[in-house]
């Protein structure tokens, strides 16, 4: 029954890397190298009244500001541009990049720093969304703290409050979320034949080129970014890389020689972005029959101290605001709040996940109200093909939610338990369902990233694919040579796909937002056709293929109204949970899921996907916290801020329904972030069933549970 | 830069130790994470370390008579694989960390680290071990309980280095250990409690409770364990309440990073109340 | 101080160290085994891991003065044994490597179980592994690699 395409291969960078031959940012060797570190804001929010320095030895250098030539800007571009390379007079959050102290001896360097004093005049700031929304110690941004605000209206959601009979409200909350890739953050910055060229640990070679052009004030072709293997990612090398990319350009600019600028892990989960803080209150307005008339949700997330992407975040956000229902009559209103944390930023799902966790655990609780079973009830509102979206428009996909659900029941036996654990206190079995849309939002694959990519037949059984996409753990590498090799009629491994370099390949786009194999994937497979006609003209042939916006798609980014992706992934999880009575610990004992992500790309790389994703998703929900104390992290170390082990979760069992995607490659769909949606809300669901206490908040931690079963 | 030694045997360490101001340095897991500093440069050990582990005088655990020696230098793994080791102490070991650390931290070291979150701490408390000083020319033994003083804090002197742990081989036939971690391996203790009793005809003959990180050191009380001596399971069982009232004022945790003071304080009184209960009337029956 | 000899893979090796040094860096700065990969510094993830006298330890804890004398196995090493060959066969095929970085470690700590039980049960393994971070893949597919090298390597260890 399987594709042929989904059938397992072993992925080409397997055995490289288990035998440690593998090379990341740390293991290459230069000659000559200096070593910088940051010199970081120790205030959330001050002016820099002075900044003493001792007199640096012969080859040690304080690079700041000043270093950025006469024709470049000290502003990073991260879709906004407010970012500074190095801190202009004030700073905005701890750990913000002051300057760089560079040099060949590591000890002389942290000699060096340790002797510099910067003398600030501090200002009151502002952590939380409520206190930046109350613009504690004045506004940080415009006059009221506020990067961005949307309203998104379908139908009369007026009228619904006014013909409610009742209403039932909740305030959902997520915290932040550290990637906690394995690799730390790191770049080495080299002057090469004339030419800044910096060797990246990153998803996106090209959105760093674009940064360090702007701030070196050269045209992009000047600058140069080679990717290294990536030690995993997770959106947490999507924009954050440029603020490393950019001070360390201006001091290789500068220097001419070569320059390593690596975090250690404490540094990396102190001084990185995470993932967006979100509280989301939903109202819902439902009739004497308890069916829902309509929805109010108003989502507020915490940027931090620069908006960078940001907006694009809680677009997003709200774009998955109803989750896969078809509500009626909605408003999903939006607002990102400027604080003094350290900005936040993408992470696997850019925003959805916050949305969906509080669609789903209020729709559960929505359901108890109307005296329902979260299941029962949800499934009433399925959105269906031509069913209209939030965004005004008609759902497009097949939605196969009910056979998606029939499979999990079958495999969890939820319907059952769900039952019997009604009145157990120590059991709980929840269950979420979700979509994501693959790729950019609305018309961003055709406005702005207009992907091109290259194939070159490069011997008699063997061809060459040129894309900037990034293998950081995911399988690309071993997908895309798949896709171009069933259109070449050649095997995977005749297929070469290198480390993308700038300077060779074209800009297919950054490694991100579940595009690489559905919207790139697709790009491959339709320039691999065109190879194979031109197959006969010999070695050396090229050919490219540009983006082209599937057909039928309405888009308008002003209004965020039509179509707001050219497709969704689909997914269910069911989670199941026992307390100890004695400790409130949550021990999970079945984990179950089925996706639809058009067709599977290869069973084995999708099963890492799904389980991958769904831990991760389980770590957020139950122990990853990250509290801000004084504006720094408190859980800062790999000790205080857990992740899931090999011993905390049992193995996740998957299905998958296929349901193929006329654009994608041989049907398949984005899935890298689905598969990290659903996990969240099912295990706060099971929590929620077992104490009988609705759950707003993740983590559900023991002291949590403690605290609502008092 | 300090200057490190790597002594031969125990009698050149200690002379080492006297002549010099040095941080004996056993397995070094705690001390390693307290010194680090930037990769690829040196620890920033404010003195030299005085190289003690692989000393052949600290290597072994023996069996002497009703107690277990176990040598300075024995790892955590080693005290786990022990087959004479008591439950409880198996127990709160296994609950370290991961394979890698328990291969080479040493149940001194958690000891000389002295911290209330200390798991084999708690353990070594209710067990009523001791540890072997010496210096050049002397030796004393301490209970660990006078050992410890506050959180980092021992009355170990200058010249002086732990050479062993010595832990009284239990009579107990009830011997609990449970850890509460940020997860469930590989974890810090949010906190922990450590239980050995010996019921002899119906009666409790002897009993040890002790409670990790919910104070500035492991809580043992002596006193309130002398008042269950004698007692019938029908006695424990109609003054729980009260047992649990009098572990509940010297019961005070803080919050941090890792929990509540709150959370602690309950789950802790939830241990004793479930080993009252279950475990010690279960043993009684 | 006089040099620090040890085994480094089978063969004898000096280093002039400072005895504090990690043996993380002197591994990877002064023997450039960069399979040796630095996740965390502090004891925690497990993707340091080598083995020391046979035994699993992180070697971001280790002072290099602590290893004198001791016979040190590092990815460099184990991959070139039959039973290396075994686990990275086995962890390729049953899709236990997605970024990478982790698995080195993963494949010693996989060595040193297998070395004490050929024939583990998964609880035994994720027991084993628990010391072992991965953010990629859950695990799963890392216990499945496992339990493949025990049974393709049935008579190796």
């Amino acid at each position: 029954m399987s594709n042929k395409i989904s059938t397992a291969v072993r992925r080409v960078d397997a055995v490289e890397k288990a035998s440690g031959r593998a090379r990341y940012i740390s293991d290459y060797e230069f000659k000559g190298l200096l070593y910088a570190r940051v010199l970081r804001s120790e205030k959330p929010r001050a002016k820099i009244t002075g900044i003493s320095k001792p007199d640096f030895p012969e080859g040690y250098y304080y690079i700041d500001g000043k270093d950025i030539p006469s024709e470049g800007r000290n502003n990073i571009q991260m879709i906004k541009d407010d970012w500074h390379v190095f801190a202009e007079g004030e700073v905005r959050y701890i750990g913000e990049t002051i300057a760089l102290v560079v040099g060949p001896d590591k000890e002389k360097v942290l000699q060096l720093l340790s002797e510099i004093r910067v003398s600030y005049k501090e200002e009151e700031p502002a952590y939380t969304i409520a206190e930046g929304l109350a613009c504690k110690g004045g506004p940080l941004f415009g006059d009221d703290n506020i990067y961005g605000e949307y309203n998104l209206v379908k139908g009369n959601p007026e009228e619904a409050f006014k013909n409610a009979v009742k209403v039932v409200e909740g305030t959902y909350k997520t915290g932040f979320q550290e990637h906690l890739y394995m690799e730390p953050q790191g770049m080495v910055g080299t002057w090469e034949e004339g030419k800044l060229t910096i060797y990246a640990s990153a998803q996106c070679p090209f959105y760093i080129r674009k940064s360090v052009a702007g701030v070196i004030g050269v045209d992009e072709k000047n600058i140069r970014i080679k990717q290294v293997t990536t030690g995993g990612a997770f959106g947490g090398k999507e924009h954050f890389p440029d603020v490393i990319a950019t001070p360390l350009a201006v001091a290789v600019h500068k220097l001419k020689q070569p320059v390593e600028l690596v975090f250690d892990r404490i540094e990396d989960i102190s001084f990185t972005c995470k993932r967006h803080p979100s509280e989301i209150t939903i109202k819902t307005a439902l009739d004497k029959n308890n069916t829902i008339l309509g929805m109010d949700i108003d989502t507020r997330i915490n940027g931090g101290g620069y908006e960078s992407s940001t907006l694009i975040v809680l677009q997003r956000a709200l774009l998955h605001g109803l989750g896969v229902y078809n509500i009626p009559n909605a408003h999903v209103r939006g607002r990102a709040v400027a604080t003094n944390t350290f900005p936040s930023d993408a992470y696997r799902g850019f925003g959805a996940p916050q949305g969906l966790f509080a669609i789903e655990l209020h729709m559960s609780q929505v359901a108890r109200e109307a005296g329902m079973l979260p299941a029962d009830f949800k499934r009433k509102y399925f959105i269906k093909t031509g069913d209209m979206t939030v965004t005004n428009t008609t759902m497009k996909d097949v939605v196969k939610l009910e056979e998606m659900f029939k499979a999990a029941d079958d495999m969890s036996d939820y319907s059952r338990k769900v039952k019997e654990y009604e009145h157990d206190p120590l059991k709980g079995i929840g269950i979420s369902f979700v979509n994501h849309g693959g790729g950019f939002t609305g018309n961003g694959e055709q406005e702005i990233i207009k992907s091109v990519v290259k194939m070159k037949r490069t011997g008699e059984k063997k061809a060459a694919l040129y894309v900037s996409n990034v293998e950081m753990g995911q399988g690309l590498q071993t997908v895309l040579r798949k896709i171009a090799a069933q259109e070449l009629g050649l095997d995977y491994t005749d297929i070469d796909y290198d480390n993308p370099d700038t300077d060779i390949v074209p800009d297919s786009g950054p490694t991100v937002a579940s595009r690489s194999t559905m919207v790139v994937g697709y790009l491959i497979q339709e320039c691999a056709k065109k190879l194979k006609t031109r197959w006969d003209e010999g070695i050396g042939t090229e050919t490219e293929h540009h983006y082209v916006h599937p057909p039928g798609l309405v888009w308008n980014q002003d209004t965020l109204q039509g179509d707001a992706y050219p497709s969704y992934g689909w997914g269910l999880n069911v989670v199941e949970v026992e307390m100890d009575p004695v400790t409130f610990e949550i021990k999970t004992t079945g984990i179950w899921t089925v996706f639809d992500v058009g067709i599977p790309m290869d069973d084995t790389i999708m099963a890492g996907q799904v389980s991958g994703g769904v831990i991760q998703a389980l770590g957020y929900a139950s122990m990853e916290k990250c509290e801000v104390l004084d504006g720094r992290f408190r859980q800062h170390t790999m000790a205080d801020y857990v992740i899931p082990t090999s011993v905390d979760f049992p193995e996740v069992k998957n299905v998958f329904i296929e349901n193929p995607y006329a654009y994608g490659p041989s049907g398949a769909k984005g899935a890298g972030e689905l598969v990290f949606d659903a996990a969240a809300p099912a295990y706060a669901d099971a929590v929620q069933q077992l104490t009988g206490r609705n759950i707003y908040e993740i983590p559900v931690t023991p002291e949590m549970v403690m605290g609502a079963l008092k | 830069m300090v200057d490190s030694y790597k002594p031969a045997t125990l009698k050149e360490a200690l002379a080492l130790r006297k002549q010099h101001d040095l941080i004996p340095l056993a397995g070094g897991t705690d001390l390693m994470v307290k010194y680090q500093s930037w990769s690829g440069t040196l620890p920033r050990f404010p003195k030299g370390a005085l190289f003690i582990s692989r000393l052949p005088e600290l290597k072994g655990i023996e069996k002497r008579g009703e107690s277990l020696i176990i040598g300075a230098g024995a790892t955590l793994s080693d005290v786990a694989a022990f087959p004479d080791t008591p439950k409880v102490l198996r127990d709160a070991v296994l609950s370290i960390a991961a394979p890698g650390i328990r291969n080479i931290a040493t149940l001194a070291g958690n000891i000389c680290n002295a911290s209330p979150a200390g798991d084999s701490i708690c353990a070594l408390y209710a067990l009523d071990a001791s540890v072997v000083l010496q210096r050049t020319g002397s030796e004393r033994t301490v209970p660990v309980m006078k050992f410890i003083t506050g959180p980092g804090k021992t009355v170990l002197e200058g010249d002086e280095l732990v050479t062993a742990v010595i832990v009284l081989l239990e009579k107990a036939n009830i011997s609990i250990f449970k850890k509460v971690g940020t997860r469930k391996a590989n974890a810090l203790s949010k906190l922990s409690f450590s239980a050995v009793a010996e019921v002899k005809g119906g009666v409790i003959d002897g009993i040890a409770l002790a409670f990790g990180a919910v104070g500035p050191t492991v809580v043992r009380s002596v006193e309130l364990e002398k008042k269950c001596i004698g007692k019938k399971r029908s006695e424990i069982e109609s003054n729980i309440e009260e047992i649990v009232r009098d572990y509940s004022t010297m019961i005070v945790p803080i919050d941090d990073q890792r929990s509540s003071a709150e959370y602690r304080k309950q789950v802790a009184l939830n241990l004793l109340r479930n080993f009252l209960t279950e475990e010690l009337a279960g043993g009684m029956r | 101080m006089k040099d620090i000899e040890f085994t480094l893979n089978g063969k004898k090796v000096h280093s002039a160290a400072d005895p504090l040094k990690r043996l993380l860096d002197v591994l990877r700065d002064d023997f450039t085994e960069t399979g040796v990969k630095e996740g965390c510094g502090e004891g925690e993830c497990g993707a340091c891991s080598v083995l020391m006298d046979g035994k699993l330890v992180n070697s971001c804890m280790v002072p290099i003065g602590a290893a004198e004398g001791c016979d040190i196995v590092t990815p460099e090493g184990l991959r070139e044994t039959e039973k290396g060959k075994v686990i990275i066969e086995s962890f390729a095929d049953s899709g236990a490597v997605q970024c990478g970085f982790c698995t080195p470690g993963m494949m010693m700590a996989a060595d040193a179980l297998l070395e004490e039980n050929s024939n583990p049960s998964e609880e035994e393994i994720r027991e084993a592994l628990s010391g072992n971070l991965c953010r990629c893949t859950g695990y799963d597919l890392i216990v499945k690699g496992v339990k493949d090298s025990a049974t393709r390597g049935k008579k190796l260890w």
